[in-house]
């Protein structure tokens, strides 16, 4: 039942920062989906897959977003690299997501 | 939408009692069960204390709750609550209360639009866990602030008012209006809402005076007054009192003023459960007359309650003492309470409370206000009218006789004698003059009013001596208006020893 299996692992390269990341979503929510699929489309491309991505449903799991104290969904938690950063929204304002992930560049 | 739920249930609305002090007296009954209520007030009117409150009590009587705060942490919650006596934690860990953090996390960055459907997440979970049947979602207006234009506010609004009306728990909605209500969202709040409250709190004469009033509840009757409130010691205090003259207790029997001669004056003394009021200059001898009533009541075993905002109770005693009237065995007796208070030590309301207090825990027969002139100083005129009627009010619908003193300028200022517009109220009215001749001052009483009674229309001079007021013959001459005897229906015309 938990959506939290929807990771996304790929071989890390030598040298190259591992990203954690958790994205907390309300279900199939318009803002969710979004959220999903842009983080989705960083990780492979901008990232070149050098992410852990644990995606979250707060409608599954309650107490996840009482943990991480999230209120507001689309909810993204980078955990790694540090220092921890949340960026609340449907990442549709790319130019904020890229400079907390430390994106640099302009790559689709 | 709505019209179709409201069609499906047809049966007449249930409510919660909010166990708030007064409250549910105005809401008869209580909150609209199931339903959601707003209420609405500037900062500092006390719409998080109401809403806790209600938890708080609603989970002391088996109706365990949620609160949201939008704006403050829980750990400042359960600071203020411990302020009022509420043991907060203790509902938590007995799994009866949860409080809940609803701040977005300030340092959170902005990437687009959101919902906050991980809130609504966490509160149903929660709602789960300990079946509650109450939420309350405080200062909403501070989460709505964080949506990015107006529309998606209202948007997140509407989301929310749905959920709250399936999830079928009685909820209180508190926000902030702002002035002018530009993205149109006050509206809102109150077409959502099945019952909706505003609170204010204003200054006047450098005396702060909060008003609850109900604006709007659907399918209730309410009382749609402005009533005053209080954020007393153990929480919110509401005085409903609205209903006037309507439960009034009828005038009882005739009991002693403490003056035989007096008594004779009335045509057998005050009536029990009415209101008298005494007028005069200073130094007349009002709380001397008072006193003595006192002194009567308490020797026949009964209550009276003294409330002096002129002196202290020590002074008061000692002053009437010097006319003989040792009071100490009453006080010591527990027959007489004395509740002295420097009027601008609180708004009216507060004073009210006060005096309402005493009146609950002392059950007093009689309660004597030395003076209600002393009242303009609570807060203003409206303030100490609205004191004063209320507080007829309830000591009529309780029985209780009220004896109220009035302080005086001029001589026979009526205007002025009745005191803050209250003249209605008054079943009896003395004045006591001083008549100024050109060789002696003399005193002299006189009964303007007195309902349900024959009584003199004499003026009869007294003095004030060190074993109390004696009132002396009245002089008789030929009456003043041709054709009608002097003394008409003065059953006091009899001479009788003082």
């Amino acid at each position: 039942m938990k959506r939290r299996g929807g990771a996304r692992r790929a071989p890390r390269r030598r040298g190259e920062t591992p990203y954690r990341l958790r994205l907390f979503v309300a279900g199939n929510e318009p803002h969710s989906a979004q959220a999903r699929a842009t983080l989705e489309r960083l990780c492979q491309h901008a990232l070149r897959g050098r992410c852990h991505i644990e995606v979250v449903d707060v409608f599954q799991d309650y107490r996840a977003a009482l943990e991480y104290h999230v209120v507001a969904v689309p909810t993204l938690i980078v955990e790694e690299p540090p220092p921890v950063r949340y960026i609340v929204g449907s990442l549709s304002d790319e130019a904020t997501v890229r400079a907390a992930l430390g994106i640099e560049g302009g790559t689709p | 939408m709505a019209p179709t739920a409201e069609a499906r249930l047809p049966q007449p609305i249930t409510k919660a009692p909010t166990h708030i002090a007064g409250l549910d007296e105005i809401l008869q009954g209580g909150l609209p069960r199931g339903r959601t209520t707003v209420v609405m007030g500037q900062a500092g009117t006390g719409k998080t204390v109401l809403g806790l409150e209600f938890l708080y009590r609603g989970a002391l009587d088996g109706e365990p709750g949620i609160f949201v705060g939008f704006e403050e942490p829980p750990d400042d919650l359960r600071v203020n609550a411990a302020t009022l006596g509420w043991d907060l934690s203790r509902l938590e860990r007995e799994g009866r209360l949860v409080l809940l953090d609803g701040r977005i996390k300030p340092e959170a960055l902005r990437a687009g639009a959101f919902s906050l459907s991980g809130l609504l997440a966490i509160v149903t979970g929660k709602s789960r866990e300990v079946r509650a049947r109450r939420v309350v979602l405080n200062a909403l207006d501070v989460a709505l602030r964080f949506f990015e234009s107006p529309v998606a506010a209202r948007n997140e609004l509407h989301i929310l008012n749905d959920w709250l009306r399936n999830a079928g728990l009685t909820s209180i909605v508190t926000y902030k209006p702002r002035a002018p209500d530009l993205d149109g969202l006050d509206d809102f709040f109150g077409s959502m809402a099945d019952c909706v409250i505003r609170l204010d709190a204003r200054v006047v004469d450098q005396v702060t005076t909060r008003r609850l009033r109900v604006i709007k509840y659907r399918g209730s009757d309410f009382g749609g007054n402005e009533y005053p409130y209080v954020i007393g010691e153990s929480g919110l205090r509401c005085i409903p009192i609205s209903t006037v003259g309507l439960k009034h207790e009828p005038l009882g029997e005739k009991i002693s003023t403490g003056l035989s001669r007096l008594d004779a004056i009335l045509d057998g003394g005050y009536r029990r459960a009415s209101c008298i009021l005494v007028a005069g200059q200073p130094g007349a001898g009002k709380t001397i007359l008072a006193s003595t009533f006192a002194d009567a009541a308490c020797r026949r075993g009964e209550r009276v309650l003294y409330v002096s905002y002129e002196e202290s109770a020590a002074a008061l005693a000692g002053n009437v003492a010097s006319a003989g009237l040792d009071l100490k065995p009453h006080v010591d007796g527990g027959r007489l309470v004395f509740l002295a208070y420097m009027p601008e030590a609180m708004g009216a309301e507060e004073h009210l409370m006060r005096v309402m207090d005493a009146v609950t825990r002392f059950e007093p027969h009689h309660v004597v206000v030395d003076a209600i002139s002393a009242c303009d100083r609570m807060g203003g005129m409206q303030a100490a009218f609205e004191f004063l009627m209320r507080l007829l009010n309830s000591c009529k619908e309780r029985g209780i006789t009220i004896l109220l003193i009035n302080q005086t300028k001029g001589a026979t200022d009526r205007v002025e004698l009745s005191g803050a517009g209250i003249s209605s109220m008054l079943d009896t009215v003395l004045f006591m003059d001083y008549a100024v001749g050109p060789r002696e001052t003399n005193r002299l009483l006189h009964v303007f009013k007195a309902r349900g009674s024959a009584h003199s229309n004499l003026k009869y001079p007294y003095v004030v001596t060190p074993s109390g007021i004696h009132i002396l013959e009245p002089a008789l001459g030929p009456g003043e208006v041709p054709g009608v005897p002097p003394g008409r229906a003065a059953p006091g015309r009899q001479p009788e020893a003082p």
